[in-house]
């Protein structure tokens, strides 16, 4: 193993000693051996969250897993942790205890970045390999001239909408601005089928329509230098005013407590006409309720003053340096991303992971879903939800304290658009200060 | 599940010793000081070693800035300075006590009452016992995962039941407005709790002495003055570990509010525990994070302590 | 003083607040029923009555056994609930017992460190906890949360036992001494049977909080067939911003089953075990 982090061994050091004054140190010392470098490795531990297309899942275990087996002689274990909450933690226990485990969907990198391996010759010749990269994901995956992580896809996230609905409420195309999106909301709330927009303490739902407001109008939250707070402007109390109407008028009441899961079961029991989501509210329908699928759209968000935006989920697998056998980790990471491979793991999900890859710009398999075709699209217009700072760890603490969604949210319940953007941007001192 | 394999189990070494039998070694074991100590070390040195050692290394974390696969750097109270000056930490330690205050308040009040009325005779006793307990039972993962359809705002059994009986035309929206959420996850607390103090309860009522209870009537007491003057001072100390014990796993709760509300809307429900672990998790700060959870630590001392001088007062 | 109950007393004393406490308690439990039993198109049908099912199907629970390791969980979950309860047990028994009935140096302290050892949240112990856990090589396997478990529960074990062993009068041990018994003959066979409720108690609460832990189990148990029922079933379950709701509540349902078996065994011991002591002590 490559210690690449001498000061972080002479912390633990330090406090060992302070652990042995408090006569604690001597008893950890039980089965304490340093692992053995160099060996081949028997087996690969690759980590990833559950994906809600099950078969993305058993591709994996059931074709790739063998193959990989059969090709290199290693074992392959795919651990899945569900969503919501458990992966970081685990990702972030990984790194802290050196957890064996080799590779990962590295979710929210900006948090552990020192402790991924460099793999920007995996990234590079993959690039070269399938049509090269879209250039948003790199301010993501390349931190100080480095990969450190590969680009996997992104989960687009782009406006569900009940197309029926909106036929009879008389608008035949989805509404192209905000201003026609409040609209459409107002009058179809009247007709009793309100827009369920998710500002809860969740991840990606709130996320995906609020920065993209917020980006639409002009405001930004922190400038691209990673140090200048810019929350508080003219743009931001519009976007703010905006949200709080489009709450009032076009919204079910509930959506401003809700985590990702509530506006797919909110939609799916037909409560909602319209909100911002992955395909996986179309996917169950398709599946349970078909008649339902066949009247579900997708939409692209609406344009502002600035244009049309879309937030990022983005999926990178990156490698941790204290895997015992590096090389043997980034063969498996360049095997897997390898044409050969990745191809048919993306089509196995119905391309829902939209590829980083411009290579599968055109692939066949986005036909059979024409629906899924917006989240090509998103990729065009996708920001990191950091834009258009750096990816750095103070952007991720800005995401983790919902600091931006809960500014709109407190507007929602109440709250004057001064307090609630000076409270945000307190908020953001503190982050950045 | 019988008691005797965990003797067996516990059975050290002096036994084994015994049988050498050196008459003053004997003697020396029987020592009060010497026995206990046997006793004592294996325990002892199980919770240094895993409690211990993860606690220091927690507190040391506390006065650290440590950022996810980085260096520390001691900046001694910094990071408590850090969450003195945070609104938002301020509304979860606030949030905290709503809750535990809350829950605790419902959940003894439920308990007692559910007590009262099990302690009663009547037919299928044993098994509605057993299944009084079943909130207590299952994970809580899954529970709460049911509740997220019950505060459904069409769709929940809760607003179902309000419009069906005509209360409302609409029912309210449990996880959307900041002040019902928190009413919602102390709701749901208390319906997981309160199997617990109506079991604890009522095992402390099934030992007080029926003689008293019948002296008490002959003395002309009905049967509230039965339940003030007997039932509950005799009580009292039931009662007090069973909040006391509430209390504690209540202030560290944090699963239910982070499946149900994420801390939303607007940290409305945002406690302590979920505060920190937010820190840490998402913010991959493990020093503040560590920070706030050790904050905890000492209110609830306190609290304790508090609650314990009362009690031995009254 | 039964004679003096009239209908109408024992209507207001008895049956009105029991149906209330069971319909507060048991109606999550009676939608989890009925969703586990509904096919998702009646579940997410906005007429249907969500207590009733029209359909009635075994799909979910079919599907949780046939395509999860469901029933592997379980045993898992029993097996890891079993052996940190009984450690606990003896642990707390080694620690209670000299602090609830002999005289000896620093006693005083160590039952403070104990009553401590109890505050420390867990949010504080879980990033150094995985860091002892896999210096250990116990990473991935049942015994890493075999062994952190009774973290959680010694200190209440041992809280709990000392209230208990306090109530046992002095004079039985001293006269199995005086009788020739050693001290641990006397605690053996003299004061430890007379316990019995109180272990089952104590064993039957760190059972339930064992088979629910979630945080732990998530950190340390990686391999689908090594999970717990907690873990596993939202490692499967819930995927993404899609929740296989039936299935879930199958689950819900079949792993609370052969706990709630166990407790409807135990709990009349359970009732007279877990305070009887602390009334007394």
């Amino acid at each position: 193993m490559v210690r690449t982090r001498p000061e972080e061994s002479t912390s633990r050091r330090d406090f060992l000693k302070v652990a042995a004054v408090g006569a604690a140190g001597a008893t950890v010392g039980a089965g304490w051996r340093p692992r053995k470098a160099g060996a081949k490795p028997a087996q690969i531990t690759f980590l990833r969250e559950s994906s809600y297309v099950k078969e993305f899942d058993e591709h994996f275990t059931k074709v790739l897993i063998p193959a990989y087996q059969k090709e290199t002689g290693i074992k392959l274990n795919y651990e899945i942790v569900a969503a919501g909450g458990s992966v970081v933690p685990r990702l972030v226990s990984i790194v802290e205890s050196k957890a064996p485990v080799d590779a990962a969907w590295v979710q929210q990198e900006w948090l552990y970045r020192e402790a991924l391996l460099d793999v920007s010759d995996i990234a590079e010749e993959i690039g070269k390999q399938q049509g090269g990269w879209y250039p948003e994901i790199k301010n993501l995956s390349v931190w100080e001239g480095k990969w450190k992580s590969v680009p996997f896809g992104n989960i687009g996230q782009t406006m569900v909408y009940r197309r029926d609905w909106f036929d009879q409420a008389g608008f035949t195309s989805f509404p192209d601005t905000w201003e026609q999106f409040l609209e459409a909301g107002t009058k179809l709330k009247k007709a009793g089928h309100p827009f369920g927009m998710s500002m809860g303490h969740g991840y990606a739902d709130n996320n995906s329509w609020l920065l993209p407001l917020l980006w639409s109008h002009g405001g930004e939250v922190v400038a691209k230098d990673g140090k200048t707070i810019h929350l508080d402007s003219n743009e931001t109390a519009r976007a703010v005013d905006y949200a709080r109407k489009l709450y009032k008028d076009a919204c079910l009441d509930d959506c401003v407590g809700w985590l990702d899961i509530h506006n797919n079961k909110a939609f799916l029991t037909s409560q909602i006409s319209c909100t911002n989501n992955a395909a996986s509210i179309l996917i169950s329908a398709k599946r349970d309720l078909p008649d339902m699928g066949k009247v579900i759209d997708h939409a692209l968000n609406p344009k502002g003053a600035k244009g049309r935006f879309h937030s990022l989920v983005p999926v990178t697998h990156g490698v941790f340096k204290h895997t015992p056998d590096p090389e043997a980790a980034k063969h498996f990471l360049r095997w897997l991303m390898d044409a050969k491979q990745v191809a048919n793991w993306y089509r196995s999900a119905q391309m829902y992971h939209a590829p980083f890859l411009h290579a599968y710009d055109k692939d066949p398999e986005w036909d059979k879903e024409p629906r899924f075709r917006a989240d090509l699209k998103v990729l065009e217009t996708g920001r990191l939800v950091n834009w258009p700072a750096p990816a750095d760890h103070k952007a991720g603490e800005v995401v983790s304290k919902w600091v931006v969604i809960d500014m709109f949210a407190k507007a929602c319940t109440g709250a004057p658009t001064k307090q609630v953007i000076a409270e945000a941007v307190t908020a953001l001192r503190q982050i950045y200060g | 599940m019988s008691v005797n394999p965990a003797f067996e189990a516990a059975r050290p070494a002096p036994q084994a010793v015994l049988g050498g039998r050196s008459l003053r070694f004997r003697e020396w074991l029987e020592r009060e000081a010497v026995f206990s100590w046997i006793m004592l070390t294996p325990p002892l040195l199980f919770l240094v070693a895993f409690l211990g050692y993860p606690f220091l290394y927690g507190v040391y974390l506390g006065f650290v800035n440590r950022q996810v696969a980085q260096a520390s750097i001691f900046v001694g109270l910094g990071n408590f300075d850090k969450l003195w000056n945070d609104p938002i930490f301020w509304q979860a330690v606030w949030n905290t006590f709503k809750f535990t205050g809350a829950a605790t308040v419902l959940k003894l009040a439920g308990g007692l009452g559910m007590a009262l009325v099990m302690h009663q005779n009547f037919r299928l006793k044993g098994v509605t016992r057993a299944v009084l307990l079943l909130p207590f039972i299952v994970p809580t993962v899954l529970s709460t995962v049911a509740w997220q359809w019950i505060f459904d705002p069409g769709m929940g059994l809760i607003n179902r039941v309000l419009v069906f009986s005509g209360l409302v035309t609409q029912g309210p929206s449990w996880l959307g407005n900041p002040t019902l959420a928190m009413v919602s996850v102390i709701l749901v607390n208390t319906w997981r709790g309160l199997p617990f103090f109506g079991i604890t309860i009522l095992a402390g009522l099934q030992t007080i002495p029926t003689e008293l209870m019948e002296t008490a009537t002959i003395d002309g007491a009905g049967s509230w003055g039965r339940f003030r003057y007997v039932t509950l001072p005799l009580l009292m100390p039931v009662i007090f570990i069973v909040t006391t014990f509430s209390i504690i796993f209540t202030f560290f709760d944090f699963q239910l509010v982070y499946v149900l509300t994420g801390g939303g809307p607007a940290n409305a429900t945002h406690l302590m525990a979920t505060y920190a672990y937010s820190i840490s998790m998402g913010g991959g700060q493990l020093g503040l994070g560590s920070a706030a959870a050790l904050a905890m630590v000492p209110v609830l001392g306190i609290v304790l302590l508090l609650m314990s001088s009362y009690v031995r007062r009254a | 003083m039964v004679g003096e109950l009239t209908w109408n007393r024992r209507l207001l004393g008895l049956w009105l607040p029991l149906t209330a406490l069971i319909v507060f308690a048991l109606f999550p439990f009676a939608w989890m029923a009925a969703t586990s039993l509904k096919a998702n198109a009646e579940l997410y049908d906005p007429k249907s009555n969500p207590l009733w099912v029209q359909h009635p199907s075994l799909v979910h629970y079919i599907g949780l056994i046939r395509e999860s390791n469901f029933l592997l969980w379980i045993v898992n979950t029993m097996l890891v609930a079993l052996v940190a309860t009984l450690l606990s047990l003896v642990l707390g028994v080694m620690l209670a017992y000299p602090l609830a009935r002999m005289r000896f140096p620093a006693s005083g302290l160590l039952a403070i460190s104990v009553a401590v050892a109890y505050l420390v949240p867990q949010t504080l112990l879980f990033v150094p906890m995985a860091d002892l856990i896999n210096r250990m090589k116990l990473g991935d396997s049942l015994s890493a949360v075999m062994l952190t478990y009774p973290t959680l529960l010694v200190p209440f074990s041992a809280w709990l036992l000392i209230g208990y062993f306090k109530t046992v009068p002095k004079e039985l041990e001293e006269a199995a001494l005086i009788d020739g018994a050693s001290r641990w003959r006397a605690m053996t066979r003299v004061i430890l049977p007379l316990c019995t409720p109180g272990f089952l108690s104590a064993g039957i609460f760190a059972f339930t909080l064992s088979q629910n832990e979630f945080l732990y189990a998530l950190l340390f148990l990686n391999t689908s067939t090594i999970r717990t029922v907690p873990v596993g079933i939202t490692g499967e379950l819930i995927r993404g911003d899609a929740f296989y709701w039936g299935q879930l509540m199958a689950a819900a349902f079949l792993g609370s089953l052969p706990v709630v078996l166990i407790y409807s065994f135990f709990v009349k011991y359970y009732v007279a075990g877990l305070t009887a002591g602390s009334v007394k002590g």
